[in-house]
């Protein structure tokens, strides 16, 4: 049981992480949460069995750095779109094909 | 993108020749679009709907314009960078040019109508590329009806409906061409509603959509649109459901409005 526990501790650790560093948001927190709650119980179980701790402190770790990534990135990082030069040319030659386009065009018809 | 467009777009036609008095060159309204995943909002794209006057020679029409951009943050993972316009009558919001030009994580696709309101036909250009880098292209003459408009300009025809005339529980529909196909949409005042938004508290109309013959857009009553109850028929906030999830809209500022 606490073997199971364990490795599903690592596995949230693991999600919350790779989570936090992709663009997804508050999203990260949810297995962040989960691999607390679970990495607890593996070290509650862990102590009473009189086992090794080591394996439980490391998912802590990784869940807090998941943590920690979460809560930078949800404060630092603003919503800002990249006017790239591209996407104004593409604008201003699609409206000049129009116009080219629209030329023999007379509404007073 | 498409259901984000087909959100804003799906209100009805009380008048199809009606006057603009609602929409005016020069204004811009920006809005921020999130995705629910697993009950968590996620910002992931900004839409802009902005207008501006063209001249031709002979005559000065209307540039509508709708973009919709993935937020930088999300560039590297999948870069989403659309452009629906439509080139319409500054009076009667009459739709002569349509374009789409739409980028979404490497997938390219080009459409064009030149419509005849006269003869009701519609000149059709598409143009895509094929997963080895090289296009293909498409031509074709399409039989429209007398109502039917792009998307676009359906985004803008219905700020410009008569909708305090409108009683709660009214329905009606109306045709979009679209991927060269006619779809009827319709809609049904749900009544009026104070929300809250980045514009401050609003009064508006909450008008569900639902899309015919076609299972693009999910459940009942779960795509909602929300229009300021002012002259100006702003859209601040819509709700949409589709078959990958749900997710919602919401402004962030609207600028050169005509009221």
């Amino acid at each position: 049981m606490r073997l199971i526990i364990t490795i599903l501790a690592i596995i949230a650790a693991i999600l919350g992480l790779a989570l936090s560093i992709l663009p997804f948001g508050n999203i990260a927190l949810i297995p962040i949460v989960i691999a607390f709650i679970l990495g607890f119980i593996a070290f509650k179980m862990a102590q009473k069995e009189g086992k090794n701790t080591k394996l439980v402190k490391i998912i802590f770790l990784i869940a807090i750095v998941g943590l920690g990534m979460s809560i930078y990135r949800s404060v630092f990082d603003e919503n800002v779109v990249e006017e790239d030069i591209e996407t104004i040319n593409r604008d201003k030659a699609s409206e000049e094909d129009a116009i080219e386009e629209l030329e023999d065009l007379d509404l007073e018809e | 993108m498409k259901p984000i467009i087909l959100v804003l777009a799906m209100v009805c036609s009380l008048a199809t020749f009606s006057q603009n008095n609602t929409i005016a060159a020069g204004e811009k309204l920006t809005f921020t679009a999130s995705y629910n995943m697993s009950g968590l909002l996620t910002d992931f794209a900004q839409v802009t709907m902005e207008t501006s006057a063209v001249k031709t020679s002979k005559s000065t029409l209307l540039r509508l314009k709708c973009k919709a951009q993935t937020y930088s943050k999300w560039d590297n993972f999948f870069k989403i960078n659309d452009l629906y316009e439509s080139y319409v009558n500054p009076k009667t919001l009459t739709p002569y040019l349509y374009k789409r030009e739409i980028n979404e994580g490497g997938y390219y696709k080009f459409m064009k109508y030149n419509f005849n309101p006269k003869s009701k036909t519609v000149k059709s250009f598409k143009k895509k590329r094929r997963s080895d880098g090289t296009f293909w292209e498409e031509k074709k003459n399409l039989n429209i009806g007398t109502n039917t408009r792009d998307i676009v300009t359906t985004i803008y025809h219905i700020r410009n409906l008569d909708i305090h005339k409108a009683s709660v529980g009214n329905t009606d529909s109306f045709t979009v061409l679209f991927d060269n196909k006619e779809s009827v949409v319709s809609i049904k005042l749900l009544g009026k509603e104070t929300i809250s938004t980045n514009l401050g508290k609003k009064e508006c109309y909450k008008l569900a959509i639902s899309l015919n013959n076609s299972d693009l857009l999910k459940g009942n009553n779960s795509n909602l649109l929300w229009l300021t109850a002012d002259a100006n028929k702003i859209p601040v906030y819509a709700k949409f459901k589709v078959a990958v999830g749900n997710g919602e809209l919401r402004i962030n500022s609207a600028t050169g409005l005509k009221h």
